[in-house]
């Protein structure tokens, strides 16, 4: 039997029309895709993925390491050998997501810009509030989910390998929700960064030298000038060590200080004060990244 | 006019009223006025808005799709003012002169992504875009990458991407620009059969008097931020009340005999304008010649061309 194509000709949409809304979410949905590289060819992929799976390995790795602790030297000397936990896996891996943030990040913004989509964007039942809002929500949950995944295998792993795993459980349940703050701490911080340089430039490249430059330069800079300052001014000095703004949340958090920051002078200030202070570099900069999105017109 | 559909989020135009309502807007940048008190309104069809670099097509556009607030008078689109809500956005589309596709993803991906931002629910997306592809001759290309498209397919992507939600009216800023002949014939199609097949009414914007001519029904001209001209195309390029003659010799005497039959004749170039078109006049001219022994090299009823407007000739 054949059948007959009929060309029934232009159709005229008559179904619903979702608004502002949808287009917000339709603009967040597209932002975690470009984050992934979904959609697009397999050069967009390689640097996300890499990045997440390094993430995910260290986590893996400290897992390991204490279920072969546990295994071969004895049970529970995991926990009484103090090896690396959770709150030191932020400080661990926090230099990998900054740097994870400052290379995928401006991808968001940048190719909208180089390639005039934002044009697009901003004729469509859409402000550049919205858009500039829904970027930064897409960065903000790809980065958290790459900061949770590796704390979630590290604390699946840790519990498996206990002893008595539902006395380790009973015993660190609160590491759960101290390891999902601090990974929020982490990514809002690193996303917002992240996005507001990548606003200055329609080239991803100078925004990712930028950052990664920035983060890297900041830390033995502000380490050294503490140190030959030392006291309270050198503290201050301390607190610009970019890389180290949310490790000292995260330290704050745990009620523990990090391998990356117990040499920090900063450290030894207040904890609402180094709290506040990664407030302010999270809010200060979105605010600027807002402004700058929201009078934009094509 | 084509039939209101439920938008959800604004008023649907209503039979007969006016798609686009400008109404003394003056838009001015500091000491630069850009627009000078310009009204006009648009309905159903092609209009195309005329004029050279700076004479405010671009500014009048970004009015009316209430990117940019006019400094006195308003713009009001399907009936509401184009300021005050982005709802309104949903049910107008934009194509822009300049490069505004992504280069890595295919158009498929591209139109969806689009349609949902324009507020359609995902499904209905794809459905659309794919669709729309369709409508425009890019069917079997639509999983290609757009960075590997030819000029002419951007460009018809860029059609797609104003039409996938389906507007009531849609703005093209200069869709011809920068294609060679086949693609602006293909593109000018396009544009004819988004009105006359799609009810899809049509702002074009172009400096380009062939184009215009072609494909609108009614033209606006601005020149300097004013208006300098608006009305239906066939208005001005209707056969004006003159014969346009041109003869191997005896031209002067041409000109006498036609004169002692009463008729009005203006040295035109190389040739003669007689005014009035109906069959008479042929029929005068044909007297005249003979009497004139003047051989005939051509004549022809004589259209008024829209370089004219420019050219201060009416």
């Amino acid at each position: 039997m054949t059948g007959t194509v009929f060309d029934i000709g232009y159709q005229s949409y008559t179904g619903q029309r979702e608004g502002r809304s949808r287009s917000r979410r339709a603009v967040y949905k597209d932002g975690i895709r470009a984050s992934l590289g979904t959609g697009r060819g397999g050069r967009a992929k390689i640097l996300p993925w890499v990045f997440i799976s390094v993430l995910a390995a260290v986590g893996l790795i400290m897992a390991l390491v204490a279920g072969a602790v546990n295994r071969f030297v004895g049970q529970g000397m995991a926990d009484q050998l103090n090896l690396p936990t959770h709150s030191d896996y932020n400080g661990i891996a926090s230099i990998i997501m900054f740097v994870f943030a400052a290379l995928v990040g401006p991808e968001l913004l940048c190719r909208d810009r180089r390639d005039g989509v934002i044009n697009l964007y901003l004729v469509r039942p859409l402000t550049g509030s919205d858009y500039i809002a829904a970027r930064w929500a897409a960065f903000l949950t790809v980065v958290t989910a790459a900061a949770w995944l590796p704390q979630l295998i590290l604390f699946i792993g840790l519990w498996l390998s206990a002893p008595v795993p539902m006395d380790y459980l009973g015993a660190h349940w609160l590491d759960i929700p101290r390891f999902l703050a601090a990974g929020f701490a982490m990514a809002a911080y690193a996303t917002t960064l992240a996005l507001l340089t990548a606003s200055f430039t329609s080239r991803r490249a100078y925004a990712s030298v930028f950052l990664v430059g920035l983060f890297l330069i900041s830390t033995p800079f502000t380490i050294g000038l503490a140190m030959e300052i030392g006291g309270t001014a050198g503290r201050w000095i301390s607190m610009f060590n970019l890389s180290n703004i949310p490790v000292h949340v995260n330290d704050v958090i745990f009620g523990d200080v990090s391998e990356i920051t117990e040499e920090a002078p900063a450290g030894e200030l207040p904890a609402w004060v180094r709290v506040a202070w990664w407030f302010g570099w999270t809010v200060v900069p979105g605010l600027v990244l807002w402004a700058r999105y929201r009078r934009l017109t094509p | 006019m084509r039939p209101a559909r439920a938008g959800g989020v604004m008023t649907p135009p209503i039979a007969g009223q006016p798609l686009l309502e400008v109404d003394h807007v003056t838009k001015r940048y500091r000491k630069v006025v850009a627009l000078d008190d310009i009204s006009f309104n648009i309905t159903d069809g092609i209009t195309g808005i005329l004029g050279e670099n700076g004479a405010g097509k671009s500014t009048i556009i970004k009015i009316l799709l209430g990117l940019l607030h006019p400094t006195s008078g308003t713009a009001k689109v399907l009936g509401t003012i184009a300021a005050d809500s982005v709802a309104v956005r949903a049910r107008v589309g934009y194509m822009p002169e300049h490069d505004c596709l992504p280069s890595q993803v295919s158009a498929a991906e591209f139109l969806t992504h689009m349609a949902e931002v324009s507020g359609l629910p995902p499904d209905m997306a794809r459905t659309r875009a794919a669709d729309t592809l369709r409508h425009a001759g890019l069917f079997e290309e639509r999983y290609r990458a757009i960075g590997g498209y030819s000029t002419g397919m951007k460009q018809r992507v860029k059609l797609c991407q104003a039409l996938v939600h389906d507007p009531a009216f849609v703005f093209l800023d200069e869709p011809t620009a920068g294609l060679d002949p086949t693609g602006r014939e293909e593109m000018l199609s396009l544009i004819r059969k988004t009105h006359r097949e799609f009810g899809i009414s049509v702002l074009f914007s172009s400096h380009l008097m062939a184009d215009v001519e072609r494909t609108c029904d009614r033209i606006i001209v601005l020149h300097g931020g004013r208006l300098a001209h608006s009305g239906e195309v066939a208005h001005f390029t209707k056969e004006t009340e003159t014969v346009f003659i041109e003869v191997d010799t005896n031209r002067a005497e041409l000109v006498a005999a036609l004169e002692r039959r009463g008729v009005r004749v203006t040295p035109d170039g190389g040739g003669l304008t007689v005014q009035g078109s109906d069959q008479s006049i042929y029929d005068q001219v044909r007297d005249a010649l003979v009497e004139a022994e003047a051989p005939l090299r051509r004549m022809a009823p004589r259209r008024r061309e829209l370089t004219e407007l420019f050219e201060g000739r009416e």
